[in-house]
């Protein structure tokens, strides 16, 4: 097993301290930084979204995976800096005004960190101004709601009009989730993506980015 | 029958002559019912058959002690419970708080045990048989309310994030955490068994929507044996007693898990989530069941007449032994109409077995 392919098991098994360790040989071996972030903590990450997609492992196994990601990346960070990696979009994620839950939101933001992007994460609670404020401030690709409850789910139409409102609908890529949306849902108030779970969410959002 | 006898006897899958009436409202809807059909107790109003007896009350009600374990400061005007948990408001989302977590930063064991953990070991409990016996001389069944028993007590605490890298890490934060709570369940529920109560109702939410929240490995290894301990031990003070289990979502492989544990009536089976028909043909021998009309469905968004179909069809489904205390799956919020709680009661007050 080549040592990119190390950082990706123990990341995927949430081994934070044996994640740490392999990077910084890695590194000291000279390999390039872009690559350990692609080949060992992007692949890993992908390949435990696969498996909960698939419900073979469970949110506690995302959660640690991601806690090892961003063990990894606190290292390679800096690295990636100097080297000019771009993110491949910035994503503006947060659950809606009056709702509180936000597991399944942070568990898609470690997803869509994992898959490439950069990830504004505005917490819970978050208003249609403030969620269009902050998408507008770091030129955003994507705005992401969440909702959890039958009557908050009646936000994310707010920020949708919103953005038509101000003429911004077409700039944003308005994904939607939780527990209880569905994809008719996201048709009616005309949300661009809707997906059942994290892992999907972050491949539906890769390829929108392309087909940008 | 009497009430008293009747939902009993419901629960225990031996038939029974009326089918009893029971949910939870979220303030905006108490406020409601008590303007439009001046129930100024809607549990009295509506007729439920069970009330609930008080907890144990601490010696030391002081939750001033806990503001110091939390790095960034708690919000203004946030409320601390008992076990030092913050609960933060919020002006858009009216009875519901965020939830801060204590012990989230905390990074070795001696910390976690220094914590001021509510001490119910030398709790006053001399209010709960004098209730017990006033519930029952009314005709009604006497509750203990223990939900957020082991799982969710530590998680709110440790912050789920936390608790599940320790679980992961298998390391002596978790053990000890788990430990800490169930000994203080513990010791709650035995006061209960004491006292007298018909049921004790525990729970910790296991579920998402569509799949269980963690493995049954990871389930079985930490929280399934410290559910039977409690269980066990409030059994063999009182055999008889009705043990309720409440978790959100879809549990379906966590079902005999619980049934092993010692749990006999499962709350509260989410219709979007598991079809009751499935599991009551699965585990409706071994167990009986409390809840399933939807709250993120037909309650809020039905018509009177969906949501009374919807009870008749479970009742249905259960049968003349019972089995089944039908019931909204979760505290109703604003936006379910009342004519839809009426429905609810009116159907469970005509129903005639088809
Ligand atoms: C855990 C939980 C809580 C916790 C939340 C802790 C927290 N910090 O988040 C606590 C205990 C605090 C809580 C409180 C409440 N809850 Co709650 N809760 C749940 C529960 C059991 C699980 C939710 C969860 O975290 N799942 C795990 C995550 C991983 O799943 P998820 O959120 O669905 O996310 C996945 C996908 O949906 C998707 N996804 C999520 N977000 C996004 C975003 C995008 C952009 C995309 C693409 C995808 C995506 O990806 C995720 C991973 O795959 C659900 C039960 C259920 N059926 O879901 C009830 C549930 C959601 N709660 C409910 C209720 C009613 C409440 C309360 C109102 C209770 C009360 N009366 O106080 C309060 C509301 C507080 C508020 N204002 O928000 C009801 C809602 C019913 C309704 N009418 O809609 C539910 C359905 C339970 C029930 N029996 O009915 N709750």
């Amino acid at each position: 097993m080549s040592i990119l392919e190390e950082i990706s098991e123990f990341l995927q098994k949430g081994k934070r301290k044996n994640v740490k360790a392999l990077i910084e040989q890695a590194l000291e071996e000279g390999i390039d930084p872009k690559m350990i972030l692609k080949e060992g903590l992007m692949s890993g990450m992908s390949i435990i979204g696969g498996k909960f997609k698939r419900e073979e492992v469970f949110v506690p196994d995302v959660m640690m995976a991601a806690r090892a990601m961003n063990v990894g990346l606190s290292i390679l960070e800096p690295k990636l800096v100097e080297a000019g990696n771009e993110p491949i979009g910035r994503v503006v994620i947060g659950t809606v005004q009056g709702d509180l839950h936000d597991i399944g939101k942070n568990l898609t933001a470690m997803l869509l960190k994992g898959a490439g992007f950069e990830i504004y994460d505005m917490g819970v609670d978050v208003s249609a101004e403030a969620f269009l404020e902050k998408a507008e401030e770091v030129n955003a690709d994507i705005i992401g709601l969440s909702a959890l409850l039958s009557t908050t789910m009646l936000q994310m139409k707010e920020v949708i009009d919103l953005l038509k409102e101000k003429n911004l609908r077409d700039k944003y890529i308005v994904m939607i989730g939780g527990a209880p949306i569905t994809n008719e849902f996201a048709e009616e108030i005309g949300a661009d993506y809707y997906t059942p779970d994290a892992a999907s969410a972050a491949e539906a959002a890769k390829k929108a980015v392309e087909s940008k | 029958m009497t009430n008293r006898e009747n939902l009993l006897s419901l629960l225990r899958r031996q038939g029974y002559e009326h089918v009893p009436v029971e949910f939870v409202l979220c303030p905006h809807l108490q406020e409601l019912c008590k303007e439009k059909l001046g129930a100024e107790d809607y549990e009295e109003y509506f007729g439920f058959p069970w009330r609930r007896v008080d907890d144990l009350k601490l010696a030391d009600q002081d939750v001033e002690k806990f503001r110091k374990f939390y790095e960034r400061p708690l919000a203004e005007g946030a409320d601390i419970d008992l076990w030092g948990v913050g609960h933060e408001k919020s002006p858009n989302s009216m009875h519901m708080t965020y939830m801060r977590h204590p012990m989230e930063d905390m990074e070795t064991l001696e910390e976690v045990m220094e914590y001021p953990f509510p001490d119910f070991a030398h709790a006053d409990g001399s209010h709960q048989p004098e209730q017990v016996k006033k519930i029952k001389e009314q005709d009604l069944v006497a509750l203990g309310d223990m939900q957020m028993t082991i799982w969710e007590c530590a998680w709110y605490m440790r912050s789920m994030e936390e608790l599940f890298c320790d679980m992961g890490d298998e390391n002596e934060i978790a053990e000890f955490l788990f430990d800490k709570v169930t000994e203080l369940s513990l010791i709650r529920a035995k006061a209960y068994a004491n006292a007298g109560v018909d049921v004790l109702f525990l729970g910790d939410d296991i579920g998402m929507q569509h799949t269980i929240m963690m493995s049954e490995e990871l389930y079985c290894r930490w929280i399934k044996p410290r559910l039977k301990k409690i269980i066990d031990e409030v059994k063999r003070i009182n055999p008889e007693i009705i043990i309720f289990y409440h978790s959100c979502g879809f549990i379906e492989p966590m079902i005999p898990h619980l049934i092993e544990a010692g749990v006999d009536v499962l709350n509260p089976i989410q219709s979007e989530c598991m079809d009751f028909g499935e599991i009551y043909q699965k585990y409706g021998d071994k167990i009986s069941f409390h809840g399933t009309i939807g709250t993120q469905t037909v309650m809020p968004k039905g018509t009177p007449e969906e949501v009374k179909e919807a009870v008749w069809k479970n009742l249905d489904i259960a049968g003349e032994k019972g089995g089944l205390f039908v019931a909204p799956t979760h505290m109703l919020e604003p936006e379910v109409p009342l004519e839809n709680i009426l429905a609810y009661v009116e159907a469970c007050r005509t129903y005639r077995r088809s």
